[in-house]
């Protein structure tokens, strides 16, 4: 009976500070977001062509102080944008086989335009088929729109315009953080360090914005076309580092300072069920020697555990890219770890898959050929940067790039092992709001060509400021996790 | 009673069995607006003794089969509750019921033991509310609470108690850690200093609701099946423990309290911890008659007699303050021909205050026992790191942990003896796996060795995951060891080989 009672004791104990916290959360940003069910009951997987970014707009998500906060006058970003760059993406293009015009392809039309070999990415053209063993993400039909203008939200552009020749780089053409204070730091990449330029406009990237919540959904595919992995993730994340669209501008916070932290990022697996549970967080350094904290919360421990960021090169669990391919590309561009030769090898007009605007972009199911439907093309002006990696013990010899020319945003990216085999390739089809001069994540298409395997990264993002420290820090995984 | 819990084991295969062919069996879905995960797994074994010797089976010795489910539902933004259940069946029972060496040798009667876990406690495995308003997370109900940094020597992880009736390496995590009605508080407060990236303070407080001890291996083939220890005595076996232990009486007594301060900082992560309880395993010492036979099984088949031990114990007080670091080795990340990978090194220490063990008096045969005190000292650290070997494999790494342990007992008496510990005590764990075929394909070797006593455990495994639902797992057990009647040396008649399929939902 005593025991009881210490034990209710502890409990009224317990109490005290909840009732003094929930009056501080009163204050607290309202936390907006929604859960993979949702996301799947709005967009199916597979052979549902519905407009989601239609059914699920930002405008319907989130609420509308945030919202109205985050969209600009169209006319305003693109002529700001335009001027941070030198050039609007319409001019730029319409010169290589320019027989090939806005309308509606099939890959039987290939005969009778051959225009589109010398329009298309060598491997966009071999896609551009029925779908078929052993990879997934094929498409049979095109239809090709017209040029449109992409531009940034007004405070990127700003940032960018404000900054520009501002950030530098070293003797070796390694920037020199510093120096970088927000924007896009090399809006008219230039001179003998250029592909370098173009790789740090990628890396100080506004893709999805700088506060996000995302879900995600990731799906592998054997070389048979059925499904051997289904999983998924919610992923939040802040930018540390140059922040302009929501306050606080410039660093996050004074750590964020002092540590020179870029980006923070918190994800929970909601599945399969053994990655069910698991959470981690990483923050990534902006200084290039040092590594990366990485927490890890294991499921099956109960347990958190520090994990090295230099673990980078192995597969992610079910899928066909390594850590250092979140995004396409995200390794740290280091003279002393794994360093690269740079070089643009090409600056030119391709016909390349366009972001969705309304989301009604989608994959049939394994049993349909698990192509890809309502994929846009549109002539874009696209720098092409080859890495090659001076150390042989990398796991590429060589990554090629596409890239945007007036977004700078990666477009598609393949790699290859050291024996100079075509190893894994990522094809990037993001969503672009024009309301808000955004483009973030929506879909993607990766491929192993060694293992025969390919995968699917599919999901939502909704910009969200009430993404705090608290949602990436380690208390954070643990309450996400199991 | 038996009705109870038959009716417990119909509702649990039940629940199973609508969750899992229920065409709404979907990783998430909304209940009442609210996202409810469900998840589960069935894993079928069957393992089979290499050995024929009394306290073996040469054959089909054990065909386990686990049923889990597992949910967790948010009630709301800050509150979610997780619940999971498991059943597990060795029909090894029912397979070799008219075998008449499994009959001769007292398997059948360690049936109640090992054939279906059909207490409240194993069925339900966790069942936990967590509540997690601003800088806190409260969590109460059935729960698992893991403490340390080591993945195979548990040095802090003392508050969960663990089931190894059916030997060391079970098949999956959730049949090993048994959950226990805990309370638990977190605050992690928002901190401001940029060396300093967070802060935890982990407060954990067991009412012993319900006093769930470890579940060890038992003694003798009709308590223990096929895991009971053949003990060396001259022409005998070791049969069944008649054991008086005293449990802590439910909410009065057994209370436990634990404190952790955690911190992520320069680059480290660092814990220290201190608690307050019962150890999990209880300190025994022989009592009157001692060892004897009991009427009707007096022989074995084999001829010999089968003596059975009388104990007399209790779970004593374990009192320890301890701290862990993991940091990673940074300069090794330079050797870029092994990947380029730093290795992380986790540390970890505890030191227990008056530890009670059984002293015993080796003139006496080691009957003659008393219960003595000792500081316990207890230290290990695990090295994980990955690296290439890329002329076996050249397109995945090799991840390496190594682990090494050691024990010391402060005040270990100058004539008296401590069974199974010496003064210093030290354990080596290492483990090489690595994958094939985009992951399908994970080959591992585990290998366990003690040094005090020279013996050695082996897991060779070999596990080919079809895919996200079905994985298929061939492996084997080896024991060896050169000091009869220790550690691992026990066990050497325990040699298997096993295959296991698993199917897992969500």
């Amino acid at each position: 009976m005593k025991k009881a009672k210490v034990f209710v004791m502890c409990l009224i104990v317990f109490s005290i500070p909840l009732v003094m916290k929930i009056q501080v959360l009163r204050g607290a940003e309202k936390e907006y977001k929604f859960t993979v069910e949702e996301f799947l009951k709005a967009k199916a997987d597979f052979d549902d062509p519905r407009p989601v970014l239609k059914d699920m707009s930002f405008k319907k998500m989130m609420p509308p102080e945030v919202y109205g906060k985050l969209i600009y006058d169209v006319e305003e970003m693109k002529k700001l944008w335009a001027e941070c760059i030198g050039f609007k993406s319409p001019d730029e293009v319409g010169k290589i086989a320019p027989e090939i015009k806005p309308g509606k392809y099939s890959y039987m039309d290939k005969g009778k335009y051959p225009g589109l070999k010398e329009l298309m990415i060598p491997a966009h053209y071999e896609m551009f088929n029925p779908g078929k063993s052993p990879h997934a993400g094929n498409f049979p039909e095109i239809e090709v729109v017209p040029t449109r203008q992409y531009y940034w939200s007004t405070p990127i552009a700003k940032a960018t315009k404000e900054n520009m020749g501002r950030t530098k780089l070293d003797s070796e053409g390694y920037i020199n953080n510093d120096t970088y204070v927000a924007g896009y730091p090399f809006p008219r990449p230039s001179g003998g360090f250029k592909g370098q330029q173009i790789m740090y406009n990628w890396e100080k990237r506004y893709f999805s914005g700088e506060n996000f919540y995302m879900v995600q959904r990731l799906l592998g595919f054997t070389k048979g076309l059925g499904v051997d992995f289904d999983g998924g993730i919610y992923w939040l994340q802040i930018r540390l580092h140059g922040r302009a669209m929501f306050e606080p501008y410039g660093w996050y916070d004074k750590r964020a300072q002092d540590q020179k932290e870029a980006t923070g990022v918190a994800v929970a697996y909601f599945a399969p069920r053994d990655s069910f549970g698991n959470a981690f967080n990483i923050v990534y350094y902006l200084d290039r020697d040092r590594f990366d904290n990485w927490l890890l919360y294991i499921n099956s421990l109960r347990r958190v555990r520090k994990m090295t960021a230099t673990d980078c090169q192995d597969a992610v669990g079910g899928q066909d890219v390594i850590y250092e391919d979140r995004d396409g590309f995200s390794q740290k561009l280091s003279p002393k770890r794994y360093p690269y030769k740079f070089e643009v090898i090409a600056e030119r007009e391709y016909l390349v898959p366009a972001p969705t605007w309304d989301g009604s972009l989608y994959m049939t199911s394994p049993s349909k050929g698990l192509e890809l439907r309502n994929i846009q093309f549109e002539r874009r002006p696209v720098y092409v940067v080859q890495l090659t990696q001076q150390d042989p013990n990398y796991v590429y010899s060589k990554r090629i790039i596409y890239f945007d020319k007036e977004t700078f945003n990666l477009l598609y990216i393949e790699n290859y092992d050291q024996k100079k085999r075509l190893y894994r390739n990522l094809l990037m089809i993001p969503c672009f709001n024009p309301e808000m001069g955004l483009l973030l994540f929506f879909d993607y298409i990766m491929r192993d060509f060694l293992d025969l395997h390919s995968g699917r990264g599919r999901g939502y993002t909704l910009p969200a400021p009430w993404v705090t420290r608290d949602h990436i820090d380690m208390s954070g995984i643990v309450k996400m996790g199991k | 009673m038996k009705k109870r819990k038959l009716l417990m084991f119909v509702l649990m295969a039940g629940l199973i069995i609508a969750l899992t062919v229920s065409s709404a069996f979907a990783e998430e879905f909304s209940v009442l607006g609210r996202p409810l995960k469900i998840f589960g797994f069935a894993t079928q074994e069957a393992a089979f003794g290499l050995e024929n010797k009394y306290d073996s089976e040469n054959g089909l010795h054990s065909a386990l089969m686990n049923l889990f489910v597992e949910g967790e539902y948010q009630i709301t933004k800050d509150l979610k509750f997780y619940g999971s259940g498991m059943l597990t069946v060795d029909w090894a029972y029912q397979l070799n019921a008219n075998r008449d060496s499994w009959n001769d040798r007292l398997f059948p009667k360690s049936r109640d033991n090992l054939n279906v876990d059909d207490k409240y406690w194993q069925l339900l495995k966790e069942a936990r509310l967590t509540w997690s308003p601003g800088d806190f997370m409260f969590r109460a109900g059935k729960q698992i609470v893991s403490w340390g940094e080591l993945l195979a020597f548990r040095i802090m992880d003392q508050i969960n108690p663990l089931d190894q009736r059916r030997g060391f390496s079970d098949i999956e995590f959730e049949t090993t850690i048994i959950p226990i009605w805990l309370l638990r508080a977190d605050y992690n407060p928002k901190i401001k200093l940029s060396w300093l990236q967070d802060l935890g303070f982990e407060f954990v407080y067991n009412p012993n609701a319900d006093f769930i001890p470890n579940q060890d291996l038992k003694s003798g083939n009709a308590d223990g099946g096929i895991w009971a220890p053949n003990v060396p005595i001259s022409g005998a076996h070791l049969a069944t423990t008649y054991a008086d232990i005293r449990t802590p009486e439910r909410w009065k007594e057994g209370n436990e309290f634990g404190l952790r301060v955690k911190a992520n900082m320069l680059g480290a992560m660092t814990t220290l911890n201190f608690f307050y309880g019962r150890d999990n395993s209880p300190v025994a010492l022989f009592a009157p008659p001692y060892m004897s036979p009991v009427p009707p099984n007096i022989f074995a088949s084999d001829g010999k007699v089968l003596l059975h031990p009388f104990q007399e114990g209790k779970y004593p007080l374990l009192k320890f303050v301890g701290a862990t670091i993991a940091k990673e080795i940074t300069p090794l990340s330079a050797v870029s021909f092994l990947g380029g990978v730093a290795p992380v090194v986790y540390l970890e220490a505890l030191y227990a205050f008056d530890s009670t063990f059984a002293f015993s008096n080796p003139l006496s045969g080691g009957v003659i026992q008393r219960f003595g005190k000792s500081d316990d000292f207890r230290t290990g650290m695990e090295l994980a790191w990955k690296f290439k070997i890329p002329a076996l494999n050249p397109r995945a790494y090799f991840s390496f942990t190594g682990e090494f342990f050691y024990r010391r007992i402060m005040n270990y008496p100058s004539f008296e003896e401590i069974s199974g510990l010496k003064t210093n005590n030290y354990q080596t764990f290492l483990s090489v796996s690595t994958s094939y075929f985009h992951n399908k394909l994970n080959p591992s070797l585990t290998w366990i060795h003690d040094i005090n006593s020279n013996s050695d455990y082996y897991i060779p495994k070999l596990v080919y995951d079809l895919d996200y639902h079905w994985h298929f797992t061939l492996g084997a057990q080896f024991f060896n060891g050169t000091k009869k009647g220790q550690l691992f040396q026990m066990f050497d008649d325990k040699n298997e080989i096993f295959f296991k399929v698993a199917y897992k939902w969500g």
